[in-house]
C-alpha cells in the first residue's frame, strides 16, 4: 500500500521533472506578425534581430567579463534554439523546472531563474546570486531573461 | 444502374468544371501576373490614408483589444495565445498600456521623460529615460531595446505616412459589422503578409477590427484585434508614472547593440 503511493509520487515528480523543463523551452519557429506598418522591422526582428540581440548580449557580456579579468568564455552560444521562446513568466508557472545549470558561463542566457537564489541588490539593480554564481535578470524585448554575469561588486 | 447513373452524372459534372477551371486558369494566371499595379484599388489606400488622418487628430483615447496570435512550433505545430490589451494615450507624451495574457503580463508607462515596462508576476521593472514624444519613443525602444509598443499601428497610421507603401494588392471587399458598428473590410497584401482591415463607416473612421496573416512561414500564423474605442478616456496625470509597488526589483533592458564603441575600449 504505501509502496504503491511511493512509487506513484516518485512517478509523478519524474514526470514533472521531464516535462516542465521541455516546455519551459518549446521554441517557436515563428510568430505571426502585429504590425503591418512595421512589417520590414517585424520581419527582420523575427529572423535576424533575434540573433543579433544575443550578440549584442555576448558583446555586452564581454565588457562585463573585461572588466573583472575573467575572460575565457567563448562557448556563449548555450541558449542558440531559443532564440523564440514561447514567453512565459517563468517564475509563476515552471517552480519545479529543474535548471540543471551545471556550468555557469558568463554570458549565457537562461529562460527561467536559478532553482535557489538569494536577491542581490547592487547600485539600486537586482542580482540573483546562487552560490558562486550571479544572474542578472533582464528584459530581453519584453521577455524576462536571466544572464550569467561576473558578481557585480 | 440505378446507383452508377447519378454517379455518372456527377462524375461529369465534375469533369466539366474541371475542364472550365483549367481553361480559365492560364487566363486568370496571365492577368495577374500582367498586370499587378491593376490589383491595388486606390479608393482601398485612400481608406487607410483617411483612416490615418482621422486617427492623427484624436488628441487622447483610451483602447480596449482583445487579441489572438499564434506562434508555430518546430514541428510546424500551430498554437493560439489570446491576450486582452488595455491603452490610454494622451498626444504626445503620455502612453499607458497594459498586456495581459495566460502567460505573461506587462505594463508599459511614458509620462514624457521616462519609460517603464513592469512585469508584476515577477514583480520585475525596468525604468529608462524617454524622448518627448511617443512617435519617438516607438523608435527609440525598437532600436535601442527591440521592444514593440503594444498596437503600434494605431500611432503609424496617418496620412502622411503614405498608406500605399508596400502595397501590392488592395481590395474593397464590402460591408460588415464589427461590435455592432457598420464597417467597410478592406484586403491588402504586403511583402510576407497579408492582412484585413475593418474600418468604421461614417464621420468615425476608426480601425474596428485588424487581421494580419504571415506568409512568410508555411503555417500562415495569424493575428487578430477587435478594437473597442473611447474618445474621452478619464485619467490622472499621475497614472503615466510609475511608482514601484513593495518588492518590485529593478532590473535592465538588455540592448539591441552593443554599446558604442565597446570593441574599441577592449583593445
Amino acid at each position: 500500500m504505501n509502496r504503491t503511493t511511493g512509487v506513484s509520487i516518485a512517478l509523478t515528480i519524474a514526470l514533472l521533472a521531464s516535462t516542465a523543463p521541455a516546455f519551459a523551452g518549446k521554441p517557436a519557429r515563428a510568430s505571426s506578425k502585429t504590425s503591418v506598418n512595421r512589417n520590414t522591422n517585424a520581419n527582420t526582428n523575427r529572423n535576424t534581430n533575434a540573433n543579433v540581440n544575443r550578440n549584442a548580449n555576448v558583446n555586452r557580456n564581454t565588457n562585463v567579463n573585461r572588466n573583472t579579468n575573467v575572460n575565457v568564455n567563448r562557448n556563449t552560444n548555450v541558449n542558440v534554439h531559443h532564440d523564440i521562446d514561447i514567453d512565459v513568466d517563468h517564475h509563476d508557472y515552471h517552480p519545479v523546472a529543474a535548471a540543471m545549470v551545471t556550468a555557469a558561463v558568463i554570458g549565457a542566457i537562461l529562460y527561467e531563474p536559478p532553482p535557489a537564489y538569494t536577491v542581490v541588490v547592487v547600485n539600486g539593480v537586482s542580482y540573483y546570486q546562487s552560490g558562486t554564481t550571479w544572474y542578472q535578470p533582464q528584459f530581453s524585448g519584453t521577455t524576462t531573461t536571466y544572464v550569467v554575469v561576473s558578481a557585480p561588486r | 444502374m440505378r446507383t452508377s447513373f447519378p454517379r455518372n452524372l456527377a462524375l461529369a459534372a465534375a469533369l466539366t468544371v474541371l475542364a472550365a477551371l483549367t481553361g480559365a486558369w492560364p487566363l486568370l494566371a496571365t492577368s495577374a501576373g500582367a498586370a499587378p499595379a491593376t490589383a491595388v484599388d486606390p479608393a482601398a489606400i485612400a481608406a487607410l490614408d483617411r483612416m490615418g488622418a482621422y486617427l492623427q487628430t484624436l488628441k487622447a483615447f483610451q483602447l480596449d483589444v482583445a487579441t489572438e496570435r499564434e506562434d508555430v512550433l518546430d514541428s510546424g505545430l500551430k498554437v493560439q495565445f489570446a491576450e486582452a490589451t488595455n491603452l490610454v494615450v494622451r498626444r504626445p507624451d503620455r502612453l499607458l498600456a497594459s498586456v495581459s495574457s495566460d502567460r505573461k503580463e506587462r505594463h508599459f508607462l511614458y509620462n514624457g521623460k521616462q519609460f517603464t515596462l513592469w512585469a508584476p508576476r515577477v514583480n520585475f521593472y525596468a525604468t529608462v529615460e524617454a524622448p518627448p514624444t511617443i512617435g519617438e519613443l516607438i523608435d527609440a525602444l525598437q532600436e535601442k531595446f527591440g521592444i514593440e509598443l503594444p498596437l503600434v499601428d494605431i500611432f503609424l497610421w496617418s496620412s502622411d505616412a503614405g498608406s500605399g507603401a508596400g502595397i501590392t494588392e488592395a481590395v474593397d471587399i464590402g460591408p460588415g459589422q464589427v461590435g455592432g458598428a457598420d464597417c467597410e473590410q478592406y484586403a491588402y497584401r504586403g511583402e510576407g503578409l497579408d492582412w484585413q482591415i475593418w474600418i468604421q463607416h461614417g464621420e468615425y473612421p476608426l480601425p474596428r477590427k485588424l487581421v494580419i496573416t504571415t506568409t512568410t512561414d508555411e503555417a500562415r500564423p495569424q493575428f487578430q484585434a477587435v478594437y473597442t474605442w473611447n474618445l474621452a478616456p478619464a485619467f490622472a496625470d499621475a497614472d503615466f508614472t510609475f511608482d514601484p509597488p513593495a518588492g518590485a526589483h529593478r532590473i535592465v533592458l538588455a540592448q539591441t547593440k552593443p554599446e558604442a564603441g565597446a570593441s574599441e575600449k577592449e583593445k
